[in-house]
């Protein structure tokens, strides 16, 4: 679109990938994001100083908080999303379940309004009796799983309430919570959406997301294999609903619950663009970011809708992190040696890091999301499995030795899987590795070490070693940098 | 050069000579290996006497063992007992106490076990929260808890001695 780019990055950031790229950047802070990525004040006057017109928030920090939307258009600035209005609106889970009512949408069974901090234990026992068992308390500021409680039966209620109040008002600094009926076993699943400011919504096909580790997405893909063609037109015509009711623009995401009888239920929505996009665009050929700076600058949506909802193929994406899934997924932030990323047709990898680059210890330690496209689901699964076998990172732990045996499981074959899947499997093998090193693999990495760490002694003694090791990879992150 | 290399609990003393045409000999209890072994930008790669070739990276970590990477699995290699025990690579044969530190900057959450507990091999011992996420850790090894240096709430810092386990 020949559009100008400009960056902003706290200091751990100053090598990423997005300042390299950009245009132009600016500092705005130290590592801790309350000191550089959440500070609106300074992402403003970035804006301002270097003459910038759209902003666009990305999806984590300031993505869905409508203070900074509102900032923007006070600044004169295009926020690259959906009204503060809008954010505000479906930003409470209480407030986006009235909407989805309004609507003529289904959600979840539950209480239509948070509980007054004075609510006494008799109401909140009624209401719980009310909705039924097994329920969940939730935060209505809350997300990622933070905040949210299940309660089995009428003994553990009020002690749920209270730690998921507490839980919530240190994590949002909202206590609030309400009451929803537990879905046993659902499905995550989810519709994009795209609208204009002429009041034209378009939703796209489904992406289910149910593998999930305590409630963070780790593989999403589209289609569904749990949704009919009736059902998924229901789902988009649902979603659709949610998004006008509330003017909505720009790029959003309903997210639905899935029931074993394939009911579905308004769950939340997502006032921006997600992690998982590009499953989507790889199935309908529409470029989502293209499209939302179309519509911020004012442009009539022109997508077909049937291309939208019509599947063409299945893509898969993995979020490959530095962390470590042998040691319960526990964060890895170090210094990325050296990259080989897998190519060829039906392969796409959205990463946003280099060789050389040191993982900061302060943010989301995703290093890439690694997606593929096939003409069918077992292609695409095929697919994976060979690039999840050719993507190297090497210098720290990855969860990739965790997706090679993931594809390996009968029920990712099958799709046989609901939210509490990845959660109960992983309970289940109370931290045995997931990739356990044959004696052949035993002999290959003790060959390795000891050659490698001849290399050092004998690089030491002609020099040093760690000068000569660094060459290797700034060359590498060189070339990287220009692929 | 000679090394001791160990691999999961088992330590092997290696033989590591370039040849002048720079092939390694690599003996390990009196099997030869010959490896022709050169330097990439991934890390090395490895074309042995039969033709099977390997590409795999080796990092020496922060806790001085070396983070080899295979193509299919990672391996933590210790050389010659390098190794500070900041990652419990002990495994749970590892004699003596183990340490359980921090492997962040975060906030305790929640200590899952009470001075005297014992615990198994990876079972979980403290709750750490760091990027957003709860993090249990486990014990580096089976034994008994023997000192617990924090209490829930507190911040640490990366490297923070959380307990000791022996």
């Amino acid at each position: 679109m020949g559009l100008g780019t400009v960056a902003v990055y706290s200091d751990p950031d100053r090598t990423a990938l997005h300042v390299r790229q950009a245009d132009e950047a600016f500092r705005i802070g130290t590592g801790p994001a309350s000191d550089s990525y959440l500070c609106i004040d300074r992402i403003i006057d970035v804006a301002r100083r270097s003459g910038a017109t759209y902003v666009h928030p990305g999806y984590g920090f300031l993505a869905e908080n409508e203070d900074f939307a509102q900032a923007c258009l006070d600044a004169g600035l295009t926020f690259i999303g959906p009204s503060p209005d809008a954010i505000r609106r479906m930003g409470s889970k209480t407030g986006a379940r009235q909407v989805a009512i309004a609507a003529g949408v289904p959600v979840v069974p539950g209480t239509e309004e948070p509980f007054a901090d004075t609510a006494s234990d008799e109401a909140i026992a009624k209401a719980a009796a009310t909705i039924g068992y097994p329920l969940l308390v939730k935060a209505v500021s809350g997300g990622g799983g933070k905040g949210m409680r299940t309660v089995a039966g009428p003994a553990d209620l009020l002690a749920a309430v209270r730690t998921a109040r507490s839980e919530a008002g240190s994590a949002f600094g909202d206590s609030a919570v309400y009451l929803e009926r537990k879905i046993l076993k659902p499905r995550h699943i989810e519709i994009q959406l795209m609208g204009d400011a002429f009041g034209t919504v378009i939703p796209f096909v489904e992406r289910e997301c149910s593998i999930q580790r305590r409630h963070q997405k780790v593989v999403e893909e589209s289609p569904s294999l749990a949704l009919d063609p009736a059902t998924r037109v229901a789902m988009a015509d649902c979603a659709a609903a949610v998004a006008k009711t509330v003017g909505y623009t720009n790029a959003g995401t309903i997210e639905f619950l899935l029931d074993d009888d394939g009911r579905f239920y308004f769950l939340e929505m997502n006032t921006r663009l997600q992690v998982e996009h590009p499953v989507t665009e790889l199935v309908t050929g529409i470029d989502l970011v293209h499209w939302q700076l179309r519509v911020a600058m004012g442009e009539r949506l022109t997508i077909d809708p049937a291309q939208a909802l019509t599947p063409r193929g299945h893509a898969i994406e993995c979020r490959i992190y530095a962390e470590d899934p042998d040691l319960g997924f526990m964060p890895s932030p170090g210094l990325v040696r050296a990259l080989s990323v897998p190519g060829g047709p039906g392969v796409r990898d959205d990463r946003g890091v280099s060789a050389g680059f040191e993982i900061p210890l302060f943010y989301d330690s995703m290093i890439s999301k690694l997606v593929v496209w096939g003409t069918d689901r077992p292609q695409a699964v095929a697919r994976l499995r060979r690039v999840l076998d050719e993507y190297r990172v090497a210098g720290v732990r990855t969860t990739l030795p965790f997706f090679r045996w993931l594809v390996g499981q009968p029920e990712f074959s099958a799709g046989a899987f609901d939210t509490t899947y990845l959660d109960g499997l992983l309970a289940s093998r109370k931290g045995q590795a997931f990739v356990e090193p044959s004696g052949s693999d035993g002999d290959d990495a003790a060959i390795v070490a000891a050659v490698a760490a001849w290399f050092r002694a004998h690089q030491n003694a002609a020099g040093p070693a760690q000068a000569a090791d660094a060459s290797v990879w700034r060359r590498a992150a060189r070339k990287d940098g220009v692929r | 050069m000679r090394l001791d290399v160990e691999v999961g609990g088992h330590t092997r003393a290696f033989q590591v000579e370039r040849r002048p045409d720079g092939r390694f000999l690599v003996t390990i209890d009196d099997l030869v290996h010959e490896v022709d072994v050169q330097q990439t930008d991934v890390g090395l790669s490895l074309v042995f006497a039969d033709g099977r070739s390997l590409e795999a990276a080796a990092s020496l970590m922060a806790g001085g063992e070396w983070l080899v990477q295979l193509p299919h699995v990672d391996v933590a290699v210790v050389v010659d007992g390098q190794r500070h025990g900041r990652r419990g690579t002990g495994g749970p044969s590892a004699s003596g106490a183990q340490r359980v530190t921090a492997p962040m900057p975060g906030r305790v959450v929640k200590v899952l076990v009470a001075v005297g507990d014992e615990v198994t091999h990876r079972q979980g011992v403290v709750v750490v929260e760091a990027m957003k996420m709860e993090n249990e850790l486990g014990a580096p090894k089976a034994g008994r808890v023997i000192d617990i240096t924090v209490v829930e709430g507190v911040s640490v810092e990366a490297g923070r001695l959380l307990m000791v386990i022996e």
